[in-house]
């Protein structure tokens, strides 16, 4: 299938793009938003999303079959991967999802169509109307293709024109999405650009975009982030996601005979998707003791499921340098291993595909992902989170398993010291739309407020 | 992983090694390096190109049978190495490709020796990971011994030339105040040993901290002296002994063109105490600041866990000063490099990239088999030397353990 030349990712490789043609691009985006989507209404916009995500997920769509055809070599992950992470992030674009997000973001669904208001401010007499920025641009990271889908659908819900700047090797899926959304709606997708450039290699680029852009949004290494920001206009919001790291917590009431199968292939299910490349993906699960079984035998049963998976779901090839990464740190704890029974290793053998590693010790430790998973024995939260004190502060999400009375103290426990989202384990690297990105209400960062009080 | 067969390991010595000890081992191997009969004479001369292993010196059958036999040796000999492969399993090794190669890092965490502590007079560490335990790797007489029968003939062949002796000048710190170095017993080996010329160590160790400091004038000095005296000197060093020099000769504006049948010879290593430079920035400015051309810089690759280098040419063969080709390094005869595919025992194909695995035949009191962290690219019987494989950067937003993240 040969998509036409709509996006600048459409062009060949070797088409020079330079500073003239991205300014014109960004004021052609502008001047179809004012004539177009600036007066779209939200249902009109959540029906083209959810038509297109609708279409991504039938087997017979050709962007789809494009997609996860080309997915080993434009995107890096296998087949079953893209397809289990691309379904499991369209399945919840249902129009009541979108408009769901909305309410919960902006107290009200009509917010960003009308005067409206919740109940407190018609009590007051007043109400409020939202708008999105006029040019949104996103920075995207390489590691995984959702984020960039996800602030594609939000700029889209605030009528921003966009554009976003693709990490290298990144624009292969953006850029399939925003065909699909020019198949339901052109005038739509004129709004839309998608470009790919390595990040840091065309500053000249960069400078236009963040001199006509009014809202950035930033994905990836802190350090990347740092950068843009501080070459920001002082006028421009900037909406950064940095590095966060994300862990597993079972209780020892969840972790019952009956209860192991399900938990071993859930908390597999956190480490196969995406290859444990995003900041959602657990780096270890710690165990609680005192469970009907021990951290060790839940280690060995997540090795089983990882085994299974491979062969289903396999990973994606590594480079060198990433599977001798992997290589070195199993030296590391066989060594580790050999010396008693504090330490036990688990991995594929004759490939780098999956490791697991049980340590008595609590002491958090990062995976060097790529499915490497840490299984930590802890006396409970207070210890694990004691242990973890080295990344407080950067925890995405926490996948918990725990019943009864106590999963709410548990909970709160992890929200007070920090994380920023908790969920069951197994749904880890599936969060719904109406997810608080990082702790931040991602539509409603987009939001300028404007307030009418009224006599 | 699992613990399948730990009776394998241990049993049968054959009856060629019956009465044969470590002891006897290394005298016979020191012995037969020393005579040149360890494939040394019929060894090609290394050049650019890489070359087959048909074309080593040593055939493999006899390597075979010494690596056999040495790693039966240390199975019996060394508590760490046998536990090591007592965990890993499997069956006994038939070729020496099958020995298990323990990890560099278990250096660190074991006493992966033979010798008995009261034995011990020297232990080498590995450098730059000051806050972590050091790698060990401990010595008695006998060892280095050995140790210095199997480094001077190839440290000659690559860098000595007929009818030139050059002043030796190390730029590391000298063996009273680098005691723990493998790289200065080295050097020290060479000043006491060599048939070169005089040596001198120009280098400096911090009393406290034990960091190395190099004043690049007093190098400057030496150096300006021997170009006035018209005598050729060999320059020896790390990477990052250069670097300070280079940077030290840039600030004092200095120009240097070294007299005719100089020579540099740089081994690896920044470990964090100079800013990094890629080789080639680093050799072209060797050239420019100090007239050695790149057919006159040689590299060389060793690890403390070792005792015997690979280097990538012999000083004035092969190659141009335009656009050199890849340096390939090559282990003497007693040494093989395998390059190994991560996660797998195989060895990757030629011109691909795997993880330097290294089996030293002169590793005698430690394990002959010592697999690194260093990542390189296939070249006949030796490799282009990539770098660590700690370095590996990840994108997006996930934190990622990187080099030096281990417990």
């Amino acid at each position: 299938m040969n998509l036409p030349n709509y996006f600048l990712a459409d062009l060949p490789p070797e088409a020079a793009l330079t500073p003239v043609l991205i300014r014109e691009c960004c004021q052609t985006l502008k001047r179809n938003r004012e004539q177009y989507l600036a007066a779209q209404s939200t249902s009109h916009l959540a029906g083209v999303l959810s038509e297109a995500a609708a279409n991504w997920l039938n087997p017979d769509d050709p962007l789809r079959r494009l997609a996860l055809e080309s997915s080993p070599s434009q995107t890096g992950f296998s087949e079953p991967i893209l397809r289990r992470g691309l379904d499991g992030f369209f399945r919840h674009f249902a129009p009541a999802n979108l408009e769901q997000l909305i309410r919960q973001d902006l107290g009200h669904s009509q917010r960003l169509d009308q005067w409206s208001g919740g109940e407190t401010e018609i009590e007051d007499r007043r109400s409020a109307l939202g708008f999105g920025p006029e040019f949104l641009l996103h920075v995207t990271a390489g590691n995984l293709p959702v984020p960039a889908l996800m602030s594609l659908t939000l700029g889209v819900l605030v009528r921003s024109a966009q554009f976003v700047k693709c990490a290298r090797g990144g624009c292969f899926l953006p850029r399939l999405f925003a065909h699909s959304i020019y198949q339901v709606d052109p005038k739509l997708a004129s709004c839309l650009e998608i470009a790919e450039w390595e990040g840091g290699r065309r500053t000249d680029l960069d400078e236009v975009l963040f001199e006509e852009a009014d809202c950035v949004t930033a994905t990836g290494r802190d350090s990347t982030l740092e950068s843009i920001r501080s070459r920001l206009p002082r006028r421009t919001r900037f909406l950064g996601y940095g590095q966060k790291v994300s862990f597993g917590f079972i209780a020892k009431e969840a972790l019952t005979r009956f209860h192991l199968q399900k938990l071993a292939t859930g908390a597999a299910e956190d480490v196969t998707a995406w290859d444990q490349m995003g900041c959602l993906s657990p780096h270890l699960f710690y165990v609680e003791d005192g469970a009907a079984i021990s951290a060790l035998q839940f280690a060995e049963h997540l090795a089983e499921e990882l085994a299974r998976r491979e062969t289903v779901e396999p990973r994606r090839p590594l480079e060198a340098d990433q599977a001798a990464f992997i290589q070195i740190r199993r030296d590391f704890y066989e060594i580790r291993a050999a010396d008693g029974d504090q330490t036990q290793i688990w991995s594929s053998p004759d490939s780098t595909a999956w490791t697991v590693v049980y340590e008595a010790d609590p002491l958090f430790q990062i995976s060097s992902l790529n499915r490497f998973i840490h299984v930590k024995a802890t006396a409970g939260l207070d210890e694990a989170l004691h242990h973890a004190e080295s990344v407080r502060g950067r925890v995405s999400t926490v996948g918990l398993a725990a019943s009864g009375p106590r999963i709410r103290d548990l909970a709160r426990q992890l929200a007070r010291w920090g994380a920023a989202r908790i969920c069951p384990i197994g749904q880890m690297q599936n969060p719904p739309l109406t997810w608080r990105h990082d702790g931040r209400p991602a539509l409603g960062d987009l939001v300028r407020w404007v307030d009418w009080e009224r006599d | 992983v699992a613990d399948n067969q730990p009776a394998a390991f241990g049993q049968n010595k054959t009856a060629m090694n019956e009465n044969l000890t470590l002891e006897q081992y290394a005298q016979d191997l020191g012995d037969a390096i020393r005579r040149e009969s360890m494939g040394l004479r019929t060894e090609a001369v290394p050049s650019q190109n890489s070359r087959r292993e048909s074309e080593t010196g040593l055939p493999d059958p006899e390597f075979n049978e010494l690596a056999l036999c040495l790693f039966q040796l240390q199975l019996e000999a060394n508590a760490a190495y046998a536990k090591f492969c007592r965990k890993r399993g499997g069956r006994l090794p038939e070729h020496w490709t099958e020995i298990p190669a323990v990890p560099a890092l278990a250096f660190k965490e074991w006493d992966l020796t033979a010798i008995p502590p009261e034995e011990r007079i020297a232990v080498f560490h590995s450098s730059g990971t000051t806050s972590h335990r050091p790698s060990r790797h401990y010595h008695h007489a006998a060892s280095l011994a050995l140790y210095e029968a199997s480094l001077l003939p190839w440290f000659e062949r690559h860098l000595e030339e007929a009818f030139t002796k050059p002043n030796l000048l190390f730029l590391t710190p000298p063996r009273d105040r680098a005691p723990h170095s493998s790289l200065v017993y080295m050097f020290d080996a060479i000043r006491r040993r060599s048939e070169m010329g005089p040596g001198r160590f120009l280098g400096e160790a911090d009393p406290l901290t034990g960091e190395w400091r190099l004043d690049s004038s007093a190098v400057v000095e030496a150096l300006e002296e021997a170009t006035r005296l018209n005598q050729p000197v060999a320059l020896l060093g790390t990477a990052f002994n250069l670097v300070h020099l280079l940077d030290g000769m840039a600030g004092q504006d200095k120009v240097l063109f070294l007299p005719a049948g100089s020579r540099v010879m740089e081994t690896g290593g920044y470990k964090g105490r100079s800013r990094f430079m890629p080789k080639d920035e680093l050799h072209k400015l060797v050239t420019e600041r100090l007239g050695i051309p790149s057919g006159r810089i040689v590299c060389e690759y060793g690890m403390s866990e070792l005792s015997s280098q690979a280097y990538d040419q012999a000083i004035g063969l092969g190659r141009g000063t335009q656009s050199a080709p890849a340096r390939v390094f090559h282990f003497p005869p007693w040494a093989r490099a395998r390059l190994v595919a991560p996660g797998t025992n195989r060895e990757v194909g030629e011109g691909e990239t795997g993880l330097i695995r290294i089996y030293d035949l002169a590793n005698a009191w430690s394990a002959l088999a010592v697999q690194t962290e260093d990542l390189g690219i296939r070249r006949g019987a030796g490799f282009e030397w990539l770098g660590r494989a700690a370095r590996a950067e990840p994108r997006g937003c996930s934190l990622q353990a990187a080099g030096g993240f281990l417990p």
